[in-house]
Order: C-alpha cells, then structure tokens, then sequence
C-alpha cells in the first residue's frame, strides 16, 4: 500500500512537471502588432553562438544550442527588432561590439511583417522541429530579436551569479564546472562543465591575469587555485570545438573575479555604447502626428528603451532637436553632400512624459512631442524615427548606416534574406 | 653654387622624382601566380577600417582611407588570399578575432584568377581613380586580395615603429592626442603627427593593468582639463574609427580613434599573449593550412606528397611537425574549407606519416612559412594535387570536429566557389 501510494504521488510530480513544460512548447508562438512593445513573457527563449554580423542591418547568426551536437548546428539568421536590445558585459550595445563566437542568451518573436523580413521567414512550429544530430529548435521562426545579451548581462538582470565548484588544470587547460544561482543562493542551480585555455583571460580588479597565473601562489592566494573554488564569479562563454566524444561544452572567454573588474567592463562598454547613440540619434518610433498649416506639427514619440539613463536625461523641455526618418533596420536616410543631418527636421521639444509605471522591456517610457515646421512622410504613426537632441554632437553617419535618396534602391530599405549562405 | 646651378639641380631634383613618382603611379598592378608566393614589395599597401566579416570564407570589407572624406567611402570587399596572413596585436589571427571598427593595414594584389574570385573584380587601374562625391582617390583599389592584414600594434612591430605621444587635450574624459609615429630605434624622421580622438571608453593597458582616461586623471599623469606635452612618450596604439566632430564639409577629411594605448612592452607582449595562445588552439583544430608542391605517385594509391606550410603561426605549431610523426592530410579551398568534413575532417582525410621536414635557411617570402613536408600517404586524392591547397595535422593535435559553415558537404560549386553577391552595392 505504502508502495503503491509513492507511485501514485511520484506520478502526480511527473505530471505536474511534465505538464507545464508540454504547456510552453505546444504554446503559439508570438507576433508583434504594430506600434506595440510585446511583452517580454511572450518571447520564445533559446541561446546560442554568434556566428556572423551584418551590423548595418542589425542582423546576424547564431548556431542555436537544440541539446544536440553542437558543431551540427547551422548558423540560424536573425534580425533585432528595431526596439531590441542588445547588452554586452552587463551594459547597452550594438551588434558590432558582440565578438563572433560569443555565446548569447535570446528572447524573439515571429516576424512583425514577414513581407518585409530580412531574415528568412519559417514555419511557425519550427522550434518543435529536430534536425538531425544537432537536436531540436536550432531554427526557431521566433528569429526577430527582443533581447540578445551575453551571459554577464543575462546574469545581472536576472540576479544570477556563477559559483565555481570545481577547477581541473592541465598544461595550461582545463575544465570548470560552475553553478548558476541567484545571489541569494536560493533557487535552482544550473551546472555546467565549461573548457578554459590559455587564452582564457581572468580579470581581478583592474588586472588581467592569464591561467599560469592561477598556480602561482604570488598572484592569487597563497592556496593558489584552490582559492577559485566557492568563489563568485561571472563568466563570458563562447565556443569552440571540443575534443573527444563530447556533444557540447562551451568555453570560458573571460572569468571576472571580483565585483570591480565587472562594473569596468560595463562602464567601458556604456561608454562606447552612449558615444555610438550620440553619434546615431535616439531611435523611437511616432505615436501622434497632430497637424498644423504649412508643414507644421505636434509629434510625439516614444525612445526606444535599453539605453544609458543619462542619454534620456539629455532631452529637455524647450531644447533644440532634430527628428528623422528612420527604418525598421534603424538606418538614417541622407540626401544631398551634408549628409544625414540635412534631410531632418528641426523642432522645439515641447513635452517630455516620463511614466511612473513598469514599462515593456523594448521601450524607456519617455513620450517626447516635438513641434516642427517641417513634418514629412517619414514621420506617420507607427514609422521608426531617429531623434537628437541639440546637446549632442552632429556627426557623419558612415555610407552603409543611411539609405541615400537618389542612390539607393528598395532592397537597402527592406533588405532579403539571400545574404544568408543555405547549408 | 651659382644662382643658375641652383636653380637646375632643384629642377633636376624635381623631374627626377616627378618622373619616379609617375612610375610608381604607372605601374602595372601585380597579380600572383599559381603556385608561387608573391612579393610583398609588389602589392599595393593601404589602410582602412574593418567593416564586416564573412569569417568562413575569408572575406570582409575595409572602408579604405583615400584621400577625400572617410565616412563617406562605401566598405570595400576583399578576400585573404589561401597564405594571406592577418595580424592582431601582434600575433597570428583569424579574421573573427578583430573587432567591427579596427584600422587594418593591408597589403593586397589583383585576383589570382578573375573568374572565382569571391569578391568583385574591379579595373586594374582603380586606385588612381576618384570615386566622386567627395570620396577621393584610392578607396576601391583592385588589389582586393590580401595577403597581409594586419592592425596597428602589428604593423608597427613588424615595421620597428613606435607612436610618440606629443600632447593630449582633454576635456571631460574625451579629447584628442597629438602622435607621430617613429622608429622604436630612436632617430626622429619627419612624419607629420596625426591627431586621433580618444574618450572613457579608451582603453589604456600598463604592464597587466586595464585602466582608463580617468585613472591616468587621478593619478595627475594626464590633466582633467586642458592641454598637456607628453613629450614623445613611447607607446603602441590601437586604431579605430568612429565619427568625429569636423567630418562634414568643412572639417577634418579623416580622423581616427583610439580604441587602445599600450604605455609599455609588457602591456603589449600581455596582449599578444593572449591572442597567439587563441590562434594555435584555433590552428590545432582546423590544421594548418599549405599546398602541393609536387607529388611522387606510388603504387595502389600511395604517393609522397610534398606540401609547403603557410607562414605566419606560431613557431610552436610548426615545431609539432617532425620526421617519423603520423598525421592527416585534408583537400582544402581557397576559402581554407575544409572538404567533406561532415563527420569532422578527420573522417575523410588520408592518415600517413611525415617522411621530411625541410626548413629553407634562405629569406622566405610573406605568405610561407619556408617548411617543406613530405608525407607519404597510401590514400591520395583529388584533392591532392600539385598547386591546391590543402589542410594538415600532425599527429599529436587534437582530432576535432568543426563547426557547419567551415566545411563543404556536397562540394556544390556555389559552396567551393563563393560568388561575390554577399556584396551590398552602395
């Protein structure tokens, strides 16, 4: 009887388990409407290694992680929706600033508009699909990108961090096996076995050690690497071939002892990423269009989210601004010899809403109205935009990040999917 | 000297550079011939920034600085050639290892053949040309093979050169540095000094330390504000490009930017370190590449191949090639594709044993390494042919499986042959 009534109650847990995780894979996969941000619940997730960039476009590759053999795995094309973020080393970033082989953590939808989709457009129970050694869901339809963070990022938003457990060296090589877990230390803990190697770079501080430096007594601890064991850490992952007969096993690119040696990388690449933002104009997308006489109007906008606060803080009642159409791939337009500058319009930022409720991932929040005397086709409900306000520098954007009036064709506004090499 | 002597020999010095300088200009463009490691002193040397990268067949795009306004050149493709080389902080790299943005010296020729070139073949006159729209001349030059590619760190090592800091102007963690660069040897030629643009995301590297603008504030090396001489300080640079203020019109045509500074040998040797330590576990698993020399056939399938490595590894992945060693031979592309290697390459190579090593004691040209192997197989293939590439392991590297888009399956002619349609025409 007591046998029978732990069967009955493991074949209860088995359900309950079971049950749920059927519930999420048999779930209808998700599509943007237009002029919403979708909520972030409704993404599907997957990770996988950045194989290729075409930053212009903001769209590349990543070789999915299906459980399978890793190295099967064909890259699988994707497009960052033009609210998506991307976050490098716990901070804001463009495509451009990822390393190819990075290993990044994702959450998509199905194209917004598969007319227009960069990237080619799937059946959309394609997650559910094996394919072959390389296992299942290695080419999800959810390929147009909310969120693509690499593994520091993924742990700070999440309040996850890496405990070490264990360090095997040899000749300049070896294995970690590492813990996930929130920085509480409470719920559950992903393991993982990862390789490291001589090139694996160990930040403490502001220093940058190399692995022979983890045996020796001088630079660590006196108990040398056994002082890495129960540490906490974060851990940049990439991958790389793996000998023997193992299937998958990422690698550890950098390892960040210590608290300090995180927050630097962050603040460097919040540097890069703010420049890089001044350099480009805000992107959001029109809410309104309230029309005048003559060219004249009210609009109003919302910024896209995921940046630096100091970037919002830089709009003001009252400012300069200048407003420009953009594309779904957040390209500038440009015309003329002066560049992108000349074919924006000027205003006056008449209102700055900052909400004081949870926004979607993808936006800031921020409504922006603009008066200008100049409103143009690019500028219709629902259209990207890019603004700037008139603190910040006006620079040249490079050829490949505008679309050229006169030179260029359709294909540069909506590019297809045909870069992507089929395997 | 009379007033008249005076006068002729500036004349004659002028007409005689004017006429070296036409001949330069004149020039016939040189393309590489099968088989044959071409001189570096013929290719056409230029500099531009990194752009993209199509890191499994050897291509990318370089916007290429000319002589009119950066920004506005449109990426131009180029392809390594098979023995191209690529350098980063001074160290053998793959073209996935450098950053979208770096300024990359390269030196390129004409397409070995026109017809499978990967990337667009272009006048072979096109670096005289002025693109237009104020682009200036020399940024579409049809020398889009390269054969070395290298970044600054790199091209200043090679070259015995170091950067002279003259003067920083800062201004709230951002600002400009006046540089020239030199001979590490001392003996100040006259070089124009450059002025590049730096702020708080420079990294500036000192023995194993990351620091940055502000660190070197609070220390007082560099002011928070204002001007300061730094009086030719000795450093290497790391080179990249992003919009200035003064790029339109009226300012300046071309102003580049430091990603990196590297106030000291150790700073530098720490992170080539690094980097050649990734090259040789990224060459262990992929195999070194070389080529068919020639090819003694034997009987039922045997031969003695004899293969030239290409140049530019680490001394220790050569050294792993010994007399008497076992090893595998693979047919590679141009791309340095492995072929059929869907159950890893491993799968479809002929094993054998290394019968020769020979190392050339004479000055071997860029692209080879001046090592001569001769292996003997019982397994030769089409693949192995006098003049092709090919791909080979010595027996104590690791037997690894590649991921997908670096090998071929079907051999498809579309796969072996890359067409250069990936190519946005702007």
């Amino acid at each position: 009887m007591k046998l029978n009534f732990a069967r009955v109650v493991a074949t209860l847990h088995l359900i309950v388990f079971i049950l749920p995780s059927h519930v999420r894979s048999e779930e209808k996969p998700f599509r943007p409407e237009p002029g919403k941000f979708p909520p972030i619940e409704k993404a599907h997730a997957y990770r996988g290694e950045l194989t290729f960039v075409d930053h212009a476009n903001r769209r590349g590759s990543i070789r999915i992680d299906g459980n399978g053999r890793f190295r099967f795995t064909r890259p699988s094309p994707f497009a960052l929706l033009p609210y998506g973020i991307v976050k490098y080393h716990g901070a804001p970033s463009d495509l451009r600033d990822i390393p190819l082989g990075t290993v990044m953590h994702v959450k998509a939808f199905l194209p917004p508009d598969p007319k227009t989709s960069s990237v080619p457009v799937l059946p959309s129970d394609n997650r559910l699909k094996r394919d072959g050694y390389a296992g299942t869901g290695v080419a999800p339809a959810e390929n147009h990108v909310y969120l693509l963070e690499d593994e520091p990022s993924h742990c700070k938003r999440l309040g996850l961090v890496w405990k070490i457990q264990e360090v095997e060296l040899k000749d300049n090589a070896g294995i970690i096996v590492a813990h996930r877990m929130s920085k509480s230390g409470n719920g559950d803990a992903h393991k993982e076995t990862f390789s490291i190697d001589a090139a694996t770079r160990f930040w403490r501080g502001r220093e940058q050690l190399h692995i022979s430096d983890l045996t020796d007594k001088n630079v660590l601890t006196e108990n040398g690497i056994e002082s890495l064991k129960d540490g906490v850490v974060f851990l940049g992952i990439t991958w790389k071939p793996t000998p023997g007969g193992v299937f998958k096993r990422f690698h550890l690119r950098d390892i960040w002892l210590d608290k300090l040696a995180m927050e630097r990388a962050t603040h460097l690449q919040n540097e890069t990423h703010k420049k890089f933002i001044m350099g480009r104009w805000m992107p959001g997308w029109v809410d309104k269009v309230e029309y005048g006489k003559f060219g004249q109007a009210k609009i109003t906008v919302s910024l896209f989210g995921g940046m630096d606060d100091s970037l919002y803080a830089d709009f003001k009642q009252g400012q300069k601004a200048m407003l420009a159409a953009s594309e779904n791939t957040l390209k500038h337009w440009a015309g003329g010899t002066a560049g992108t500058a000349q074919v924006a319009s000027q205003g006056i930022v008449l209102d700055v809403s900052k909400p004081n409720k949870t926004v979607p991932l993808g936006s800031s929040g921020i409504q922006i109205t603009l008066k200008t005397d100049l409103v143009t086709e690019g500028f219709r409900t629902g259209k990207v935009i890019r603004i700037r306000p008139e603190s910040w520098p006006l620079l040249e954007v490079p050829r490949e990040e505008y679309i050229n009036h006169k030179r260029d064709g359709i294909e540069k506004r909506f590019p297809t999917p045909d870069i992507f090499p089929k395997y | 000297m009379t007033r008249i002597e005076s006068l002729g020999l500036a004349a004659f010095i002028v007409l005689t550079n004017s006429a070296l300088a036409f001949a330069n200009e004149k020039e016939e463009p040189f393309r590489p011939e099968a088989g044959m490691f071409p001189p570096i002193e013929q290719a056409h040397a230029y500099r531009g920034e990194l752009v993209f990268v199509d890191h499994a067949n050897r291509r990318g795009s370089l916007r290429v600085e000319g002589t009119g306004k950066f920004y506005r050149n449109d990426p131009h493709p180029f392809a390594l050639l098979p023995y191209g080389m690529v350098r980063y902080h001074d160290a053998p790299a793959d073209l996935r290892d450098i950053p979208l943005g770096t300024v990359l010296h390269a030196h390129g020729f004409l397409p070995p053949d026109p017809k499978t070139s990967a990337v667009p073949v272009l006048p072979p006159a096109n670096k005289d040309k002025d693109a237009g729209h104020y682009r200036g001349t020399g940024i579409f030059p049809a020398e889009n093979h390269i054969l070395l590619l290298e970044d600054e760190p790199s091209h200043c090592k090679r070259n015995g050169l170091v950067w002279h800091l003259e003067s920083v102007h800062v201004k709230a963690h951002s600002g400009t540095i006046l540089a020239s660069r030199q001979p590490r040897t001392g003996g100040k030629t006259k070089v124009e000094p450059e002025t590049m643009t730096f702020d708080a995301a420079t990294r500036i590297w000192r023995g194993r330390e990351s620091i940055r603008v502000s660190d070197l504030i609070n220390e007082n090396v560099w002011p928070a504000s204002g001007q300061k001489a730094l009086n030719n300080q000795a450093v290497l640079l790391g080179i990249t490009w992003k919009p200035a203020p003064g790029d339109g019109l009226s300012g300046a045509f071309t102003r580049f930017h430091l990603s990196d500074i590297w106030l000291d040998d150790t700073s530098i040797e720490h992170a080539s370190y690094f980097q050649t330590e990734k090259h040789n576990s990224f060459i262990r698993s992929r195999w070194m590449p070389a080529w068919v020399d020639s090819i003694s056939y034997g009987k039922f399938g045997q031969a003695i191949v004899t293969l030239t490595l290409f140049g530019g590894m680490d001394t220790t992945l050569y050294d792993d090639f010994k007399k008497g060693v076992g090893g595998q031979i693979n047919g590679a592309e141009n791309t340095l594709k492995h072929t059929a290697g869907h159950y890893g390459p491993g799968h479809m190579a002929s094993g054998g044993t290394i019968t020769a090593v020979n190392k050339s004691s004479e000055r071997v040209p860029l692209g080879s390494s001046g090592i001569q192997i001769d292996f003997e197989t019982d397994l030769v293939i089409e693949a192995i042919r006098p003049g092709r590439v090919i791909r080979i392991r010595p027996g104590n590297w690791p037997k690894m499986q590649i991921p997908r888009e670096e090998y071929l399956f079907n051999n498809r002619p579309k796969d072996r042959f890359p067409t250069p349609d990936i190519f946005p025409k702007y």
